[in-house]
């Protein structure tokens, strides 16, 4: 299915910006196969008009996801669905983690249980899900 | 960067013993949408009046499209599109007769584009100014201040008296300019804001007490709920950038106006709690910064 502003749905009442919203949709459809690696996003222009919203919004979000290279910018044609695989570094993907650790942390310290303790509860599962 | 399309500095306004404006500072980029938001009386139309040289602030500068506002030319006049709040149309006239009278002021009146506009607003040439009710006003007020293609758009609660249909369309409308031209508009409707504008300003009590892009200002106010282990003390309990907290027991709800991404650990070290954080909309936001 080729991309289009379709797929997108926007809230603007929501408390996330609107460029947000893009933004974890369009990292949502890529990730999940819907929009594949070569794929064209549809123009800025159109996703504007599209959804009503304002143009630097989506201008917004097309950049930040070429920043964090979801998409790559390909002169004449527009924004595509990048070909290199959007792992991340290291880094980065520890800090998605983050806000769930912050939880492990606080309840961690509310349960008196050291970091020690913490590291091998965590070992031991992920033994049991057999990815070490 | 361009010079900005309108600049406010330290701008003070009052009448008689009634102070309206302390000290605004406002900036307008080229091709931006900014609305000002703030309640009833809080200085939003004669914050425009005196940006378009209609009123004189007792203190302070105001450039408009890079002239002082109280003298600024024909030719600036000429890039300007306004519509007031309180609309004084020539009621006598019909609507073809007042646009034809409108366009005879500027030399670059497109007319064929106020036609069409008027066929997709539903505003018949024939009918007389003074009958029409008072969303039709507002939307014929809203085509002429365009007429003249102007590059600074100024709006003065432009979607107050539409109904849904035609509110769309004047945010279509408004869509359609996105950096072309640049747009100020005043409103107390914050989801029409929240479609259209890429900054927003607020005024409370004469003041802008926040000013900013409109996804900055979400990014900044959160609001945080608290849970702790033990009772959270009543009054004592603070954080950074506090705009109000309830406490209850091992619980508190808390607004903050400068949210960082480090803020929640930091309140969970303090008062041994978890935090989670809540994203708040425009109308949210509008209330947390108004409370008393």
């Amino acid at each position: 299915m080729p991309p289009s502003s379709s797929h997108f749905q926007v809230n603007p009442s929501s408390g996330v910006p609107i460029y947000r919203q893009l933004m974890d949709q369009v990292r949502a459809l890529v990730a999940s196969g819907r929009w594949a690696e070569g794929d064209l996003l549809p123009s800025v222009r159109q996703v504007a008009q599209d959804l009503q919203v304002n143009q630097m919004t989506v201008s917004k979000a097309y950049s930040l996801l070429e920043r964090d290279g979801v998409v790559e910018r390909v002169r004449g044609l527009g924004m595509r669905v990048n070909q290199k695989s959007p792992k991340g570094t290291v880094k980065e993907r520890q800090s998605e983690l983050r806000p769930l650790l912050e939880q492990v942390a606080t309840q961690a310290y509310q349960l008196a249980l050291t970091p020690e303790q913490v590291l091998a509860a965590l070992e031991s599962l992920f033994k049991e899900r057999g990815h070490e | 960067m361009s010079e900005p399309m309108l600049e406010l500095r330290g701008v003070t306004k009052s009448f008689g013993h009634k102070s309206v404006l302390e000290d605004v500072e406002l900036s307008l980029p080229a091709g931006s949408v900014l609305g000002l938001v703030g309640k009833n009386g809080s200085g939003k139309t004669t914050l425009l009046k005196c940006a378009l040289g209609l009123q004189r602030p007792q203190q302070g500068d105001i450039r408009i499209l890079g002239e002082s506002a109280w003298e600024l030319s024909a030719a600036g006049k000429e890039r300007l599109g306004y519509v007031p709040q309180k609309i004084d149309l020539q009621p006598w006239m019909k609507i073809r007769q007042i646009c034809a009278y409108t366009g005879a002021f500027y030399p670059r009146w497109n007319k064929p584009l106020v036609e069409r506009r008027l066929r997709d607003w539903e505003l018949n040439p024939e009918d007389r100014v003074g009958l029409l009710s008072v969303g039709q006003t507002q939307k014929l007020a809203f085509i002429l201040a365009l007429g003249h293609e102007p590059d600074l758009l100024v709006l003065d609660e432009p979607a107050a008296s539409l109904d849904p249909v035609a509110r769309r369309q004047f945010l279509e409308t408004v869509l359609d300019m996105v950096g072309e031209r640049t747009v100020l508009f005043s409103t107390h409707i914050t989801s029409d804001l929240e479609r259209v504008a890429d900054r927003v300003a607020v005024l409370k009590d004469g003041k802008i007490v926040h000013s900013s892009e409109l996804d900055e200002l979400k990014d900044r106010v959160k609001r945080l709920h608290v849970q702790a282990a033990t009772p959270l003390p009543n009054g004592a309990f603070r954080v950074p950038g506090m705009l109000q907290a309830k406490v209850t027991g091992n619980e508190a709800v808390v607004s903050v106006q400068d949210f960082t991404e480090d803020l929640p650990e930091r309140i969970a070290q303090q008062w041994s709690a978890s935090v989670s954080v809540q994203d708040l909309n425009l109308e949210d936001i509008f209330l947390e910064l108004h409370h008393e």
